[in-house]
């Protein structure tokens, strides 16, 4: 089991400790180190990133330690990466080429669900 | 643990952790002349104005010399001119005076050349060094000590181990007297209701709205992009500056925030009295070292997910969180919270530590090896006169 830790109770999205293939399951922890439930990976997500905890739509707020973090850009699925490719800041966003660049390097799949 | 560290009594009363001999190039073109000095010793530092040579526009880089200079960890200043700028060495040399510091000028073009002009620049720093092994080495509480705090090379760790242990650390230090500061106000957007809320007097909790819309309006300039998040940061796992603030403000602690510090055209702030502070100190890595001399720290606690970042003057403690970048540089190894070995407590213990042992003169991880570059950074005066920012603090 891949070990996840989620900062906040209300928090949208836990961060991997683990890289993440499709099909693995994720224990997710809190600050504690108490595992609270294990959830499946729709897609590779690598170490440090934040996996989907529930379904989000286009406009949601994205919530991490507790207070908004972002926007959701797009439809979000319970078990996807939560990146750069689904959601942007309200306050500075990243260049459009510096976006593309993270998308390239991290060989992020722009699938729409 | 014993909580006192063994630091140099200067003359003025302060007490520094490193005996280091400044040597401020008020301009570029001395530059070379000042390197070549500062090879002979080994605890000379070389701060040079890269501006320009003119004083009118770059006040905030000249009143930084200054305060750099009036360090506690630096034990004697030579201030070297080429002799044909606006900038005279007695500006700089006249102040640090009248504050106790030992120091000389050297204006290079009434040396007789070049390579007279490095011989008396190292027959004057000899004599500074002489005076400054003079200095006694006093035991002292931690509560005398000025430790700044900033974040670097971030990455999801920082916001799960290594920035909460430091914010521990921080907590602690300021519970024992001690005065910690922090910065980086551009990376707390969106934190202001969280800051405002630690502020001492609702006055403190309206500077510090203040300096960080300040920020927002330097760096959100329509039209122009700017990067706030390294790919690095983003590849690392964080999505928004939000975020990426969110996981900074942790290394912050969680305590009395006693007044805010500004470094501008009007001069640098210090603390006056021990607690937590919030700065002007910059994002940027090398300039945020050359704020934190200025205000008078004599460490710096550094939170990172990779390595590097050092600087000459006040020693830098670094704590990391990512398994897979950890290496020989990192001071302070937080590891053990991201796969759940050991608590944000445990590892605060550490740094606290690490921060009386690297107070009574044990080496970082990487001191003297690799400095970084003493930038000294300046907010453009045309620009803040164009975005109508003004100061926080009435001057």
């Amino acid at each position: 089991m891949k070990r996840a830790i989620r900062m906040d109770e209300n928090d949208h999205v836990a961060t991997v400790l683990n890289d993440v293939q499709p099909g693995d399951e994720i224990g997710i922890h809190d600050t504690e180190n108490l595992l609270l439930y294990t959830m499946t990976a729709l897609e590779r997500i690598p170490y440090g990133n934040k996996v989907a905890l529930c379904a989000l739509e286009a406009g949601d707020l994205l919530i991490k330690y507790g207070v908004p973090v972002g926007l959701c850009t797009r439809r979000i699925a319970c078990g996807q990466l939560v990146h750069v490719h689904n959601v942007k800041s309200r306050t500075v966003d990243i260049p459009p080429a510096i976006r593309r660049e993270i998308i390239r390097q991290m060989e992020i799949q722009e699938v729409e669900v | 643990m014993s909580m006192t560290f063994t630091g140099y009594q200067r003359p003025n009363g302060a007490v520094g952790i490193r005996n280091r001999l400044l040597l401020i190039a008020v301009d570029e073109c001395c530059e070379g002349i000042v390197r070549t000095i500062a090879r002979s010793f080994e605890e000379a530092v070389v701060l040079t104005n890269w501006y320009t040579c003119m004083l009118g526009g770059n006040e905030e880089t000249f009143h930084q010399m200054i305060a750099v200079g009036q360090n506690p960890n630096v034990a004697g200043v030579l201030v070297v001119a080429m002799g044909c700028g606006s900038i005279l060495p007695s500006q700089i040399a006249d102040p640090l005076r009248t504050a106790g510091q030992a120091v000389d000028t050297l204006t290079c073009q009434q040396a007789g050349g070049t390579r007279a002009a490095v011989e008396l620049g190292i027959q004057k720093l000899q004599a500074l060094k002489a005076l400054a092994d003079k200095h006694p080495k006093v035991e002292v509480p931690v509560s005398g000590l000025v430790v700044g705090v900033k974040c670097g090379g971030s990455d999801t760790s920082s916001g799960i181990a290594s920035n909460p242990s430091v914010g521990a650390a921080v907590d602690r230090l300021v519970d024992l007297g001690a005065t910690c500061i922090g910065g980086e106000l551009f990376e707390l957007q969106g934190c202001e209701v969280l800051l405002t809320r630690r502020a001492a007097t609702p006055e403190v909790a309206a500077k510090i709205e203040k300096l960080i819309a300040n920020e927002q309006s330097r760096w959100g300039v329509k039209g122009t992009d700017v990067e706030t998040m390294s790919v690095g940061n983003c590849v690392g796992g964080l999505t928004t500056i939000e975020e990426k603030s969110m996981g900074a403000l942790h290394k912050m602690g969680s305590r009395r925030i006693e007044d805010i510090l500004e470094i501008n055209k009007y001069g640098v702030d210090r603390p006056d009295h021990p607690g937590f502070y919030l700065s002007e100190a910059s994002m940027l890595c090398g300039a945020a070292g050359v704020n934190y001399a200025a205000m008078g720290a004599h460490l710096i606690l550094w939170t990172s997910g990779a390595a590097g970042f050092n600087n000459a003057i006040v020693p830098v403690i670094r704590v990391s969180g990512n398994k897979d970048l950890i290496n020989p540089d990192i001071d302070v190894d937080a590891t053990g919270i991201m796969d759940g070995t050991c608590g944000v407590g445990d590892v605060a213990e550490r740094i606290l530590l690490k921060v009386l042992e690297t107070a009574s003169g044990a080496p970082t991880a990487i001191e003297g090896i690799g400095d970084s570059t003493m930038t000294l950074y300046q907010k453009d005066q045309r620009v803040e006169t164009l975005l109508g920012l003004t100061c926080a603090k009435m001057r």
